[in-house]
């Protein structure tokens, strides 16, 4: 019976995996239930428990897997208030890389927003996750006012927060289109948007995967964008949305009417590759 | 410099031998006097590979150099290998990334704005963006991808083009873009001597009205074998229709060939032969044995099919294709080729998870006659290993299971095809044609991720020659009824199996175990 089961729920597995472009269905309004306070994540001393398992487990682990390549982090380094940070999603192993990826004193001052409806839907995973990465619950429908209210009442209490504005990870690492909550957030708290692009995770963790493997990672920061007088908040999200887009080197489907030329120039390596089989031993004929 | 290709002979300090089967390994301890053949160590990697790439398209073969082909203005297609090559899809970056970024950069230096990709899948499944974006490398694939890089359509009746007939009466259709371009660039990965050549462009970019020419069970049965072009005749009907091609279309042939390093480093014990095993090597066999035997069958397929080799490239050539393929095939027989001395009563291999056709998904059982009676039994030059009304005793668990996307004309051919008969003249007589125009078939291969109609029948094809050939098949440790359907034999055990082959092939009979994958060409005197 045992393997019968495996067979049946193998087969569903497989039958509905079609892998071609599926209709974008809305989502239904995310199902948050009652939230236990979650002030203890970052109240001590699990706040000094979170940083001995971060400095002794992840972190080394995250590093070792992924060889992350930070750039532009100097645009945190000056920040005296709290940001948001706004990144592209690909992966379960994004937050784990960009974390790694932030100066320490930014690290220990940062919460994620996880998405509320796949996250904090079992309470046990919900205080799980809270401990592991200090993560807060973030509605995906971008109209929870009660969420955004709590969102901006940790900007305005001191810390930064992180967040993914495409609402799920991409399926195939491209941009998807900005869920407007982080305009609405910014324009509640004037805090500044800071566009963060992650690339390689899907290598490391593509969704579906479990486990994860290792594979080079590149962070681009970019910088810190600020809310224009009289720019309303669906067009700044568009703005930070192009930010993280060209930070990707155009990671959205490209418009196939310019010049492929002109991408091809600007996305060249600065580095040589590793090469296919390591260039170990002699030189052979081509 | 690694040793080459090995014949040794089973004796009381052998240790066991290695078999794949499935996802899966097994030692067995073969019978004294057993030959095993195993394949040359890897060849070591060129050193530099954009560098040699790059002197391959300054110095073509009978051509002229790449650079001065490319203007502005003019339309360039680029055709590529599909998922198919290598196996197991390599680390990145892939042979054919190298190779594409440096054709791409010459035509960017060059200005050349109509510049195409085109995934030469044939009638195999369409791969997906990850797969394409796996072998194509990050920057080619957001440059290109979805406009001006996607796959082949060989069902598309706009999208390919008539070109003629060959002398000897096959029908030539080719990818329209390709067609109408200014130049026709092919990158290719040669694993086995079978891939590349003519082959590359009249199949890869060609539609079941031109490939239908030469995959007959007529050609296969004749083609002796087709992994020795020379004499094989789907080769030949290949090299005919390339040529017609090569008249309508202004033609440049890039092609790779990689050495045999197929096994990651975790499970490099199965890259190595067994006297080499250090007790690392012991304990990783142990552990992956207890493992493969525990785990489901998804968990296995999905830790298997995420393996990636750690191929190296052992050559690049460019220029016409004659010229071209020669060199390739004779850095691929540098790699594969293994002197066997005189033919045997039975040859034994396992076949391993993975074929050209189940990229991320089972193998199925016509898939598993595909790999093993197909390509591994026609890894030959000369004569086959095994003699004429010998037997060919395989191990694979050989389930009753099948890939519903990928495969979903094999579930039919199995059920109902292979239910009425198994011989491959009366299947193809029959059967071939329902399947190649059925409606349904076509929408699942040109909208999701389904192999051709036909393709199962070219999968069945492959083995017409070893079916034809051999006196008896078994399967040991394959689902009884699955093996029964396919019209062979299954046996439990290694020591059931020979004692049934001696009732084929007599009492005492000479066994040759073929120790692959790496994959290797026997050169049988």
């Amino acid at each position: 019976m045992r393997f019968e089961l495996l067979r049946d729920l193998e087969l569903v597995r497989r039958g509905w995996r079609w892998g071609q472009v599926r209709p974008e269905w809305p989502e239904p309004a995310a199902a948050i239930p009652e939230l236990p306070s979650l002030e203890w994540a970052r109240a001590e001393p699990v706040r000094s428990l979170r940083w001995l398992v971060q400095q002794g487990l992840w972190l080394p682990f995250t590093r070792l897997m992924t060889r992350p390549e930070v750039e532009g982090d100097e645009w945190l380094r000056d920040q005296d208030r709290a940001m948001i940070l706004v990144s592209n999603h690909v992966s379960h192993a994004d937050t784990h890389v960009l974390l790694a990826a932030l100066p320490d004193r930014v690290r220990e001052r940062t919460v994620v927003g996880a998405a509320a409806d796949y996250w904090y839907r079992r309470p046990w995973l919900g205080r799980l996750v809270s401990f592991w990465l200090n993560t807060f619950p973030f509605a995906r429908s971008g109209g929870a006012q009660g969420v955004l209210h709590s969102s901006s009442r940790l900007l305005r209490s001191g810390w930064h927060l992180l967040i993914y504005p495409e609402g799920t990870r991409s399926p195939d690492g491209r941009l998807q289109e900005f869920k407007p909550g982080v305009g609405h957030l910014a324009g509640e708290t004037r805090a500044p948007v800071v566009p963060i692009h992650v690339q390689g995770t899907h290598r490391v963790m593509p969704k579906g995967r479990r486990i994860p493997l290792p594979a080079p990672v590149r962070v681009r920061i970019g910088r810190p964008l600020h809310l224009e007088p009289g720019e309303a908040s669906r067009s700044f999200t568009r703005r930070v949305e192009r930010a993280v887009g060209e930070l990707g080197g155009g990671s959205r489907a490209p418009e196939v009417v310019g010049s492929w030329i002109e991408r091809w120039r600007a996305t060249a390596p600065a580095r040589r590759r590793p090469r296919p089989g390591g260039g170990r031993g002699p030189a052979g004929g081509a | 410099m690694g040793r080459p290709g090995a014949v040794i002979e089973v004796d009381r300090n052998t240790p066991p031998t290695l078999f794949h089967f499935g996802e899966g390994v097994r030692l067995e301890r073969l019978p004294l006097g057993t030959r095993v053949v195993y394949p040359p160590d890897p060849l070591p990697p060129i050193a530099h590979p954009e560098r040699a790439i790059r002197r391959a398209l300054a110095h073509p073969l009978d051509d002229d150099p790449l650079k001065s082909l490319l203007r502005p203005g003019m339309r360039l297609t680029i055709a590529f290998d599909d998922l198919s090559l290598p196996l197991p899809p390599m680390v990145q970056p892939d042979v054919r990334q190298l190779v594409l970024e440096e054709v791409i950069e010459l035509a960017a230096a060059a200005g050349v704005e109509d510049v195409h990709l085109i995934v030469a899948n044939s009638l195999h499944r369409r791969m997906t963006a990850e797969e394409i974006r796996h072998v194509v490398g990050d920057r080619v694939f957001t440059t290109f991808y979805p406009d001006r890089l996607y796959n082949h359509d060989a069902e598309d009746t706009e999208g390919n083009v008539f070109l003629g007939t060959t002398a000897m009466g096959e029908e030539v259709t080719l990818n329209r873009r390709a067609a109408e371009s200014d130049l026709l660039i092919y990158v290719n990965l040669t694993l086995v001597p079978m891939d590349g050549g003519h082959k590359s462009l009249a199949t890869g970019l060609g539609s079941y009205r031109s490939i239908r020419a030469h995959h007959t069970v007529h050609t296969l049965r004749n083609s002796r074998s087709y992994m020795h072009p020379p004499d094989s005749a789907l080769h030949h009907a290949c090299t005919r229709q390339g040529q017609l091609i090569e008249d309508a279309v202004r033609c440049f042939h890039i092609e790779t060939a990689v050495n045999n390093h197929c096994f990651p480093a975790l499970v490099n014990f199965m890259q190595k032969r067994e006297t080499d095993w250090t007790a690392a090597d012991q304990a990783a066999y142990l552990t992956v044995k207890q493992l493969t035997d525990l785990a489901p069958p998804a968990v296995k397929r999905a830790v298997f099919h995420s393996m990636r080799a750690p191929y190296g490239l052992t050559a690049v050539h460019a220029g016409q294709v004659d010229a071209v393929h020669e060199r390739t095939l004779a850095a691929v027989e540098r790699q594969m080729l293994v002197e066997v001395e005189g033919q045997t009563d039975i040859v034994t291999f396992g076949v391993p998870y993975l074929g050209p056709y189940n990229v991320n998904a089972s193998m199925n059982p016509v898939l598993v006659v595909c790999m093993g009676l197909g390509y591994l039994f026609n890894l030959y030059r000369g004569r086959p290993v095994v003699r004429p009304g010998g037997v060919v005793i395989l191990f694979h668990p050989c389930r009753y299971e099948f890939d519903s996307v990928q495969h979903p004309s094999y579930i039919d051919f199995y059920d109902e095809v292979l239910a009425d008969t198994t011989d491959p003249a009366e299947i193809e007589a029959r059967y071939e044609r329902c399947f190649a125009e059925d409606a349904w078939y076509r929408q699942l291969y040109r909208r999701s991720h389904a192999y051709h109609g036909v393709h199962p029948f070219y999968a069945w094809y492959w083995a017409a020659h070893a079916m034809e050939y051999v006196g008896d098949v078994i399967v040991v440790g394959g689902e009884r009824e699955t093996v029964r359907h396919l019209g062979f034999k299954c046996a439990s055990t290694l020591a059931d199996a020979l004692e049934m082959a001696e009732q084929t092939v007599g009492r005492h009979p000479s066994i040759t175990h073929l120790r692959f994958p790496p994959l290797m060409l026997a050169d049988v005197r």
